[in-house]
């Protein structure tokens, strides 16, 4: 079953690629000419998000930096010992929020401290999986839009955020 | 909203360094990341170019109104009011992407799909509902099978790298219905 998925993930990109091309062919359209346009078109959607990203960047390298996750970590410690929560995983709840790279980083030593397949171990891998960034997400997605108010996306993403903590300490509690 | 949100990260950021005196730290972290958005977007660059050139293939020969027109049950409660197969097509990629761990790919339909509801909002200030169900349903998907972290779990030693891989596809069911619940109810407000 998991050679199955490892395959499909694999064959995903190639396999629509074919698709998409052999039917092109079959249907005699200018492919090529096509795909020129489109990857024009791609090059400056590229361009259209850069500000917003290195506006993002900028603040998350920020937070990182000034120790400010550390100071969270510490005054939340007592509340998740109240609760039963590893506080081996607080600073990737904290982090996994805000960046993607960095909480893959703290998934890995959670993991050699604790052991890969202790409590934290294995909660610490499906939170990664299961989180997404939000602020990046939001900044990155509404930033090729006119949008300038974002409506409920913000509080939607931090209660789908949350259930995914709960549901992956919950789950990996009794699995 | 980025407004308060990019501000507030920003001074508490510059007023915590100043209180633990890590500014020179600080300072490095704003040039850095200016250098390190322009590497990613680079990267990424290839990836956007080489799939918005597939999908204009797609999309001109007709090919994405066939494939969406089989999808549509899929999408038609996440986004009732969507009608343009060009759009819904996109949201499918995006998902598709997701499920199989293509992240790049998935970010690049993702945007693509943003542009397509930014032009049915009118480029309008206020983001239209289905923008928002994207937006957030988009961030629950989860990859079924997590490779890296599995690749992880092999190299420091895990008995059962696997093991992870049912509590991640619980969890991210549950995170999903959560988000399209919160979307649904929170959309009513005005």
């Amino acid at each position: 079953m998991s050679e199955l998925f490892a395959l499909a993930s694999s064959g995903f990109i190639p396999i629509m690629a074919a698709i998409i091309i052999g039917y092109g062919l079959w249907v005699h359209a200018p492919i090529y000419d096509y795909f020129i346009e489109g990857a024009k078109k791609g090059l400056e959607t590229a361009i259209d998000i850069l500000p917003f990203l290195i506006g993002i960047f900028l603040a998350i390298n920020c937070l990182t930096v000034s120790g400010f996750l550390g100071f969270l970590n510490t005054s939340l410690r007592p509340i998740f010992h109240l609760l039963g929560i590893p506080a081996d995983l607080l600073p990737l709840i904290c982090l996994r929020a805000i960046s993607g790279s960095g909480s893959m980083m703290i998934v890995q030593s959670i993991m050699e401290a604790t052991g890969p397949d202790s409590y934290a171990g294995r909660a610490a891998c499906v939170m990664s999986g299961g989180c997404e960034t939000i602020i990046y997400v939001l900044a990155l997605y509404f930033g090729v839009t006119k949008v300038k108010r974002m409506r409920h996306a913000l509080t939607a993403g931090i209660i789908g955020y949350a259930t995914g903590i709960v549901v992956s300490l919950i789950v990996c509690k009794y699995l | 909203m980025m407004n308060y949100i990019w501000s507030a990260i920003f001074l508490i950021a510059f007023l915590y360094s100043c209180l633990t005196g890590k500014l020179s730290l600080f300072a490095d972290a704003l040039t850095d990341s200016s250098t390190e958005a322009v590497q990613f977007v680079i990267g990424l660059a290839g990836v956007m170019a080489l799939w918005s050139g597939l999908m204009e293939i797609a999309e001109r020969t007709g090919l994405i109104t066939k494939m969406s027109r089989l999808l549509l049950p899929l999408t038609k409660f996440l986004f009732p009011n969507q009608r343009n197969p060009e759009t819904l097509s996109s949201i499918i990629m995006s998902f598709m992407a997701n499920i199989f761990g293509a992240g790049n790919s998935s970010t690049v339909f993702a945007l693509r799909t943003m542009e397509k509801l930014d032009e049915e909002n009118h480029h309008g200030p206020v983001a239209s509902n289905d923008m928002c169900t994207f937006a957030v349903v988009n961030m629950a998907f989860a990859p079924i099978i997590p490779i890296v972290m599995l690749q992880i779990r092999d190299d420091i030693g895990s008995a059962d790298p696997y093991s992870v891989v049912l509590p991640s596809i619980i969890t991210a069911v549950c995170t999903i219905i959560a988000s399209v619940i919160a979307c649904k109810i929170l959309e009513r407000r005005p």
